[in-house]
């Protein structure tokens, strides 16, 4: 062995994975593969109609929504009790996030208590909320509202934490006004962790909905679901489940909107 | 073919563990669950478990309990449960529309004379001159959900005044409760014994009867899988005799009074072990007689009441319009009329 | 303008991090500070810039600032202090706005300075597509925007490469040669300290009191890369300061 000539052989490689590329169109193809299956599935029997109904069938159901015009009956109140609730919410949650981000003494005395409403079912506070708010749109804003509030302090007040500290002693080295360190520093700063934050409460707020119309709503996404869920119509429950579904997929893509126009130094 | 079902393939291995036990009479021992509710509206069941007509009968109940109609007419469609009495629901409907349950008998009706389902006006509406249920024009009316049978009176009551009313869905029972005594909505109908109490607390008003407007109203009625009504007839017919004769005991001591008080006492008591179990006796008892309402004998039912109700879930466009009367409803097995 | 340094004194909670320091700036030389890691140095600088409260002593100026000084003591970070969502003007303008100037004497303060730095056709550009050097570039043009009367610079090169800090030393020359300015330079490297100091103060390490003050007369725009008697400087500073360094490594990170 001593005077052969050692052996050749390539170096295995073992890099690569581990970085997730962007790849177009197979979350849509792995969606209407399923709904094909569904399809097959319940057009030949061999799922009953009490398991699953047919998507065509859903599909008809939809269309009756949107031709009788009561699709916009049942959209415009829930995406006003949205915009209103999860506005009222977010805008509460930031300024508020900020205060805490800002201020110890808000800090010491708010964390706590924000703490303690986190994990609260907001559903179970409906009830109370009628009798506060009345049983018409109010209660139907402050649970949205509150359901979107807690998620977004606690983000923010992260992302206010996580603005870079040099920045800030960088403005106030400079001269800068309070105000201003907190408008075009701080805030601008923590934005990505608020804006992310936003995509999880709006989510929240999307779920909240339904709860929201569990209590006298005779139109809504929420109630038309609830409805088709007590008369056991699975078409109209799948039809209304999807709209939520393209509600949410709208939503984040709002977010994801406002990211790129605010957030554009990043990437 | 039904691959994926559930049922049929417990039924199957249910077949292959009892073959080598087959002995004696057909009914021997049979294991049924029976869906309730802990209503007074239920108690016929309840008379016949404790008195022993369901063991007469060679059926080992099992009472499986819950907390509203919806999920138990869901767990009879699905099997987990195989009788039960219900309102009749566009839930229901749907359900029989799919092939999953039948009703079969009746349970729960309105007679003129004896005391039903009351119109509640909230205190607030009363007030405002909501004394009876032809001012309740513009007003709210709680409902727990649409195609709920409180739904179905509402809607038949403001018809019949000629009213336009909305209707407030609030789910549940407590909600309404709340909602109508702090005047969130105006009116609601509901079974005598919550309704007198309520009144009696001077939160809400009693302002008319149901009865009145729903003549032999059929409120509840006896329910099964659409596979017990086709395929399990002895054992479903065996299920109503000794469900009828606890109805029988039930009416003869609660609602003619004809088997003297200390039959009623005893019913009282009997009824009392499911239904309100966690008050005491003597604050129980009134609830319990006030909530009697006749049971149909022989658990015949009102086929014209179950029509209209039907005919209007169709045109409330609730359920699909196909849905037939036979569909709804196995008449082969008791009296109607 | 001067600044001179009464007997400073700071530790943070147990731990003396300076001690006595008394130090006269001169205006229009650089004052280069060296010591080893852990000798208060970037403490002595925020406290000199106004950031910290010393535990005793103070900083007093000496006559009053030029009229036109719109911020009389500014810093350059070692970490640039940029932000990120601000174009180079953007960042420029940021220090500007808040003393009320806008409009066209801001654009012309804009222009003049990156023109300075050489930075004007990257006006519009945003941080992250800038190399390391380029932004240092303009975190001084922003810092020359607001015409200091002395710069406070903290370890201003040592997040670039070597050939960069080379490229930055001669744009710090050149700048200080056409205008010259007065700076405290607070670095751990002794070449650059003895390639811009005209006086360099050596620390000592805990707690940081003033071993040395060496002055280099050499003008700065003769003094180039090898230059045998700078290299004789370097090499005093590094035996002055070798031990220190060495216990510095060897210790663990507690300070901040």
């Amino acid at each position: 062995m001593s005077h052969e000539q050692p052996a050749k052989k390539p170096v295995v490689f073992r890099g690569g994975g581990f970085a997730p590329r962007r790849i177009r169109w197979i979350g849509l193809a792995v969606f209407f593969v399923l709904i094909g299956l569904m399809e097959i599935g319940t057009q030949t029997g061999f799922i009953t109609a009490l398991t699953l109904p047919k998507p065509s069938d859903v599909f008809g159901t939809f269309v009756h929504l949107w031709e009788s015009g009561l699709l916009w009956k049942h959209l415009l109140p829930s995406v006003t009790r949205l915009a209103v609730g999860a506005t009222i919410g977010t805008i509460a949650g930031i300024s508020l996030g900020i205060s805490i981000g800002l201020f110890s003494y808000v800090r010491a005395g708010l964390v706590p208590l924000v703490a303690a409403i986190f994990p609260i079912p907001k559903i179970a506070l409906l009830p109370l909320f009628v009798i506060w708010f009345g049983i018409d749109e109010g209660s139907k804003y402050a649970l949205i509202a509150l359901g979107t509030f807690t998620p977004t302090v606690v983000a923010t007040y992260s992302a206010v934490d996580n603005v870079d500290r040099t920045l800030i002693r960088m403005g106030q080295s400079f001269g800068l006004s309070w105000r201003s360190i907190v408008l075009k520093i701080v805030l601008p700063g923590a934005m990505p962790g608020i804006l992310s934050g936003l995509r999880v409460s709006l989510a929240i707020a999307i779920i909240l909905l339904v709860a929201a119309e569990m209590l006298g709503a005779e139109y809504g996404v929420g109630a038309y679901i609830l409805e088709a869920g007590s008369l056991y119509d699975l078409e109209r429950l799948f039809a209304g489940v999807a709209i939520l579904s393209v509600l949410g997929v709208g939503v984040s893509a709002l977010v994801g909107l406002v990211e790129t126009r605010l957030l554009g130094w990043r990437s | 073919m039904n691959y994926l079902d559930r049922r049929k393939l417990l039924g199957l291995l249910g077949v292959a563990v009892t073959l080598p036990l087959i002995v004696g009479p057909a009914l021997a021992e049979t294991k049924i669950n029976v869906g309730a509710l802990r209503f007074t509206s239920h108690a016929a069941s309840f008379v016949a478990f404790e008195r022993g007509y369901f063991a007469d009968e060679g059926l080992d109940v099992e009472f499986k309990f819950f907390q509203a109609a919806q999920p138990m007419a869901v767990a009879i469609a699905s099997g987990d449960a195989d009788y039960g009495v219900t309102a009749i629901s566009g839930g229901l409907v749907s359900l029989a529309d799919k092939g999953a349950v039948k009703i079969i008998g009746g349970a729960l009706s309105e007679e003129k004379g004896i005391d039903g389902q009351k119109i509640l006006a909230s205190d607030k509406a009363f007030q405002a001159g909501v004394t009876d249920p032809s001012k309740l024009d513009d007003k709210t009316f709680a409902i727990t959900q649409s195609g709920s049978s409180f739904h179905y009176m509402a809607s038949k009551i403001a018809d019949k005044e000629n009213v336009a009313i909305s209707f407030k869905p609030l789910q549940k029972v407590g909600a309404i409760i709340g909602a109508v005594k702090s005047g969130q909505v105006d009116a609601w109908s509901i079974v005598p014994h919550i309704a007198k109490p309520l009144a009696k607390s001077g939160a809400v008003h009693i302002i008319g009867d149901v009865s009145d407007y729903i003549p032999d109203y059929q409120v509840t009625t006896v329910f099964t899988s659409a596979d017990n009504a086709a395929n399990k007839r002895a054992q479903t017919e065996a299920f109503l005799r000794a469900f009828s004769k606890g109805a029988a005991d039930f009416n003869a001591a609660l609602v003619d009074k004809t088997a003297g008080d200390a039959a009623a006492e005893d019913m009282v008591k009997l009824i009392h072990k499911y239904v309100y179990a966690d008050r005491p006796y003597e604050k129980a008892k009134p609830s319990i007689v006030n909530g009697a309402m006749r049971i149909n004998e022989g658990a015949a039912m009102n086929t014209a009441s179950i029509q209209d109700q039907l005919d209007w879930f169709i045109g409330e466009d609730l359920v699909k319009d196909t849905v037939t009367f036979d569909t709804l409803v196995d008449t082969s097995y008791v009296k109607t009329y | 303008m001067d600044l001179q340094l009464e007997k400073i004194c700071h530790s943070y909670g147990s731990l003396e991090v300076l001690s006595d320091v008394s130090l006269d700036i001169p205006a229009g030389k650089i004052v280069c500070v060296v010591g080893p890691s852990g000798c208060g140095k970037s403490t002595l600088l925020r406290i000199i810039g106004g950031l910290e409260r010393p535990d005793s002593g103070r900083v007093v100026q000496i006559g009053e600032p030029p009229a036109d000084s719109i911020n009389p003591l500014t810093f350059v970070f070692q970490d640039f202090a940029l932000l990120p969502w601000r174009s180079v003007r953007g960042n420029i303008s940021l220090v500007l706005e808040d003393h009320g100037i806008r409009g066209e004497r801001c654009d012309a303060i804009i222009d003049d300075v990156l023109a300075r730095t050489k930075l004007s056709e990257f006006k519009k550009a945003l941080p992250r597509q800038l190399s390391g050097g380029m932004k240092q570039r303009v975190a001084i043009a922003r810092a020359l925007a607001v015409n200091p009367a002395v710069m406070l610079m903290d370890e201003p090169l040592s997040a670039l490469d070597s050939q960069t800090r080379e490229l930055l030393m001669d744009d710090l020359i050149s700048l200080w040669s056409r205008n010259p300015f007065t700076a405290v330079y607070v670095t751990h490297n002794l070449q650059e300290a003895v390639r811009l100091g005209h006086e360099i103060v050596v620390l000592s390490r805990r707690p940081g009191v003033i071993r040395e003050i060496v002055a280099i007369d050499m003008p700065l725009s003769e003094r180039t890369m090898g230059d045998a008697g700078l290299e004789a400087k370097q090499k005093y500073l590094w035996n002055l300061m070798r031990e220190e360094a060495v216990a510095a490594d060897k210790e663990l990170i507690s300070v901040p």
